[in-house]
């Protein structure tokens, strides 16, 4: 067995990564023609496959810390992967610099929060609940947040790196390494913890503004880290197709099969947990995100835990398939694929709502700064919203049906009425709360107006379902990591060969000895 | 297992690495070996040993299957056929509420299946004596033994020599 291995990033490879990216720029303008007055898709696009990329790299980091913390021997003969994946974090912090970018440009409509004037109480699109919120939802806090956080976890993961690189360089394998490694390694955990959440919340989350889950961060690191985790069986695999790796075992394998099998349980606790909690409370500006997605966008709703829960859990269950290449590429390829369509079912609903009601908020408002920021993209908004008008009006009814069932808050309401002399505003904030309320008591009240409402949340691809043009931007990001990964591996051994716990690893077995491998496994050990 | 007394031959090793390969030179010499006893598992034995992968998880699935059909049924008509209650406003057959229950009939029915099956095979009843060749097989020797109640003198010397040959720190007889 050469030990001695050194990757190579062949020509050949580095042209179909690049070809891969042109394509996935191509179909990112694709998704641009023919959008919305704030380019929804091509935005939503971005921001789905940037915040997704970016944190599988912070999820690999979290990873490697925590199995350094713990000492982890088996791992050793793989950590190099790791360290490659989690460096993309570098150019994670590009890409969201776009949205921060954004986001102070007003470029998008991402963030239903960042709309100029809604946390103005004499503005009419005035949104008392966001308000609430705008201490911590605000382009700077959103800075710090997301770019600020990610430069902080970057540097870790650079000291990490620099340490494992200057590990190689002594005579004799040697713990001085992890004297140093440990420290870098069990600081990031708490970071990394305490900080993804807000970093999620930021990014994803506060898409619906009006809407919070305890569960969210939990669950969508667990998807990028699940994510992670199938991209980089997906990467062992064809490297040990390439002729590398060849010390990689059915162990090694096995054991990050065991992984992804356990993985994918906890997050099916936490997709339960989440919906049944809201479920059970049934508070209506909590359960409407269900409703929402559960009635509109079933296919990816079903279709998530079909990917994500039934597949790994019956293909994974069994041992033997967890030591075969066969079936560990076909669960790490669904795995993958799930969590990526996990993203998109966590963003594209909520920012398809979100543009949908800024559009016709802005028709409504007749106000004249939110004019000048509609000028700006240059189109003609009413052809996007000929019920917007119908819709506010439906709202207010709403919410008059609404006030009949919570008279404290009526009391409240009523008298910002007396200070607001706009017309629109004369029911409160109705036009900004009008989903939330129109679908609890308009429910009850009047259950066959909802043409009226405006919102047109019927089949459109994109949204739905991923089209052409989400694929096309899936290759392009994949690549663009891949590029990325390969580079970083090619700038190191593949094995960190005086690496203490080397021989372990190389050594590794998880004693289990399957009938049809056992003469292979005794020749391996003995 | 048989409830007659057995007169077993037993070497006791003071290394696993001793043992692996005292248990690999048994097998070549084609060497019937009763059970080998350690005190932790040591990996990499199974195969040497010649083993079969048990198959009581696939027990397991069964039992925890039959244990989430049976949960989510029983709830199912009791709350929505047998005697519909409202809870809290929800429908009379609330899916979503049955599943932690069922899941953890699931882990129950599994693991008491299991439990019991593994008892049944092992001849594991109530009141049963324990069969212990050597106390410190729990501490810090790893034990070959052999069935020596129908062995010839010529087979048990043999046997002993073998235990000699792969650098047992104890050779004993016993009955059990």
């Amino acid at each position: 067995m050469n030990l001695n291995t050194q990757f190579v990033f062949d020509s050949k490879l580095k042209r179909n990564l690049i070809i891969g990216m042109v394509v996935g720029a191509l179909c990112l303008v694709w998704s641009a023609i023919g959008d919305d007055a704030f380019y929804t898709r091509f935005w939503s696009n971005y921001l789905h496959n940037a915040v997704f990329f970016t944190g599988i790299a912070f999820t690999a980091m979290f990873f490697l810390s925590g199995q350094i913390t713990a000492f982890a021997g088996w791992m050793v003969v793989i950590k190099r992967l790791w360290e490659a994946m989690s460096l993309f974090m570098l150019v994670g912090i590009g890409l969201l610099l776009v949205v921060v970018i954004g986001v102070w440009g007003h470029l998008h409509h991402l963030y239903h929060w960042n709309m100029p004037g809604i946390t103005d109480p004499s503005s009419p699109i005035y949104d008392k609940v966001i308000a609430g919120k705008a201490g911590f939802l605000n382009p700077v806090f959103f800075t710090v947040g997301t770019v600020g956080f990610l430069a902080i976890w970057y540097f870790w993961a650079y000291k990490l790196r620099q340490n494992s690189l200057a590990q190689d360089k002594y005579e004799t394998p040697s713990f001085d390494y992890y004297k140093r490694e440990r420290k870098w390694a069990a600081s990031f955990l708490p970071l990394g913890g305490f900080l993804s959440t807000v970093f999620l919340w930021l990014l994803v989350m506060s898409i619906d503004p009006h809407w919070y889950s305890t569960m969210f961060a939990w669950y969508s690191t667990v998807s990028l880290f699940l994510g992670g985790l199938a991209l980089f069986i997906l990467l062992v695999l064809y490297l040990k197709a390439k002729g590398y790796l060849e010390y990689v075992t059915r162990d090694h394998l096995h054991d990050l099969g065991k992984y992804l099998f356990g993985i994918s349980i906890f997050w099916t606790y936490l997709w339960f947990d989440q919906f049944m909690l809201i479920w059970y409370g049934n508070i209506g500006e909590e359960t409407i995100y269900f409703k929402e997605r559960m009635e509109n966008y079933p296919i990816l709703f079903w279709g998530n835990l079909v990917f994500n829960f039934v597949t790994p859990f019956f293909v994974l269950m069994r041992n033997s398939t967890k030591r075969k290449v066969g079936t560990m590429f076909f669960a790490a390829l669904i795995v993958f694929l799930g969590h990526w369509l996990d993203f998109f079912y966590m963003i594209k609903p909520g920012v398809r709502l979100a543009a949908q009601e800024a559009i016709e908020l802005s028709e409504g408002a007749h106000h004249s700064s939110l004019d000048g920021q509609l000028k700006h993209h240059g189109k003609d908004l009413t052809q996007h919203v000929p019920h917007a008008l119908a819709a506010v009006g439906s709202a207010s009814a709403a919410e008059q049906g609404h006030h009949s069932t919570a008279p404290s808050k009526e009391h409240q309401e009523s008298k910002e009425t007396q200070t607001s002399n706009h017309p629109t505003s004369a029911d409160g904030h109705a036009p900004i709360e009008e989903h939330v309320t129109h679908a609890s008591a308009a429910e009850q009240h009047h259950d066959g107006d909802k043409q009226e409402n405006g919102h047109s949340s019927g089949f459109q691809l994109g949204y739905s379902l991923p089209g052409f043009q989400e694929i096309g931007v899936l290759i392009g990001f994949l690549s663009l990591f891949l590029f990325f990964f390969f580079r970083q591996l090619e700038r190191a051994p593949l094995l960190p060969l005086r690496d203490p716990y080397l021989e372990e690893s190389l050594h590794h077995t998880t004693g289990v000895y399957l009938e049809e491998e056992e003469a292979d496994s005794v020749s391996a050990h003995h | 297992m048989s409830v007659e007394s057995k007169k077993v031959l037993y070497g006791l090793y003071n290394d696993e690495e001793d043992l692996k390969h005292a248990v690999k030179v048994a097998r070549e010499g084609h060497l019937d070996i009763m059970d080998v006893y350690t005190p932790f598992p040591v990996h990499g034995l199974d195969p040497i040993l010649g083993l079969k992968e048990s198959r009581l998880h696939i027990l397991g699935f069964i039992y925890g299957s039959i244990g989430a059909i049976f949960g989510f049924l029983f709830m199912s008509w009791a709350l929505a056929k047998d005697w519909p209650i409202l809870f809290g406003g929800k429908p009379y057959w609330p899916v979503p509420s049955f599943i932690p229950i069922t899941f953890e009939l699931t882990v129950l029915f599994s693991a008491w299946g299991m439990t019991l099956t593994f008892y049944t095979i092992c001849g594991m009843w109530p009141g049963v004596k324990a069969k212990i060749l050597d106390n410190r097989i729990s501490d810090d020797k790893f034990c070959i033994a052999f069935d020596i109640t129908q062995a010839e003198s010529r087979m048990v010397s043999g046997l002993e020599d073998f235990f000699k040959r792969t650098g047992a720190s104890e050779v004993h007889e016993k009955i059990i």
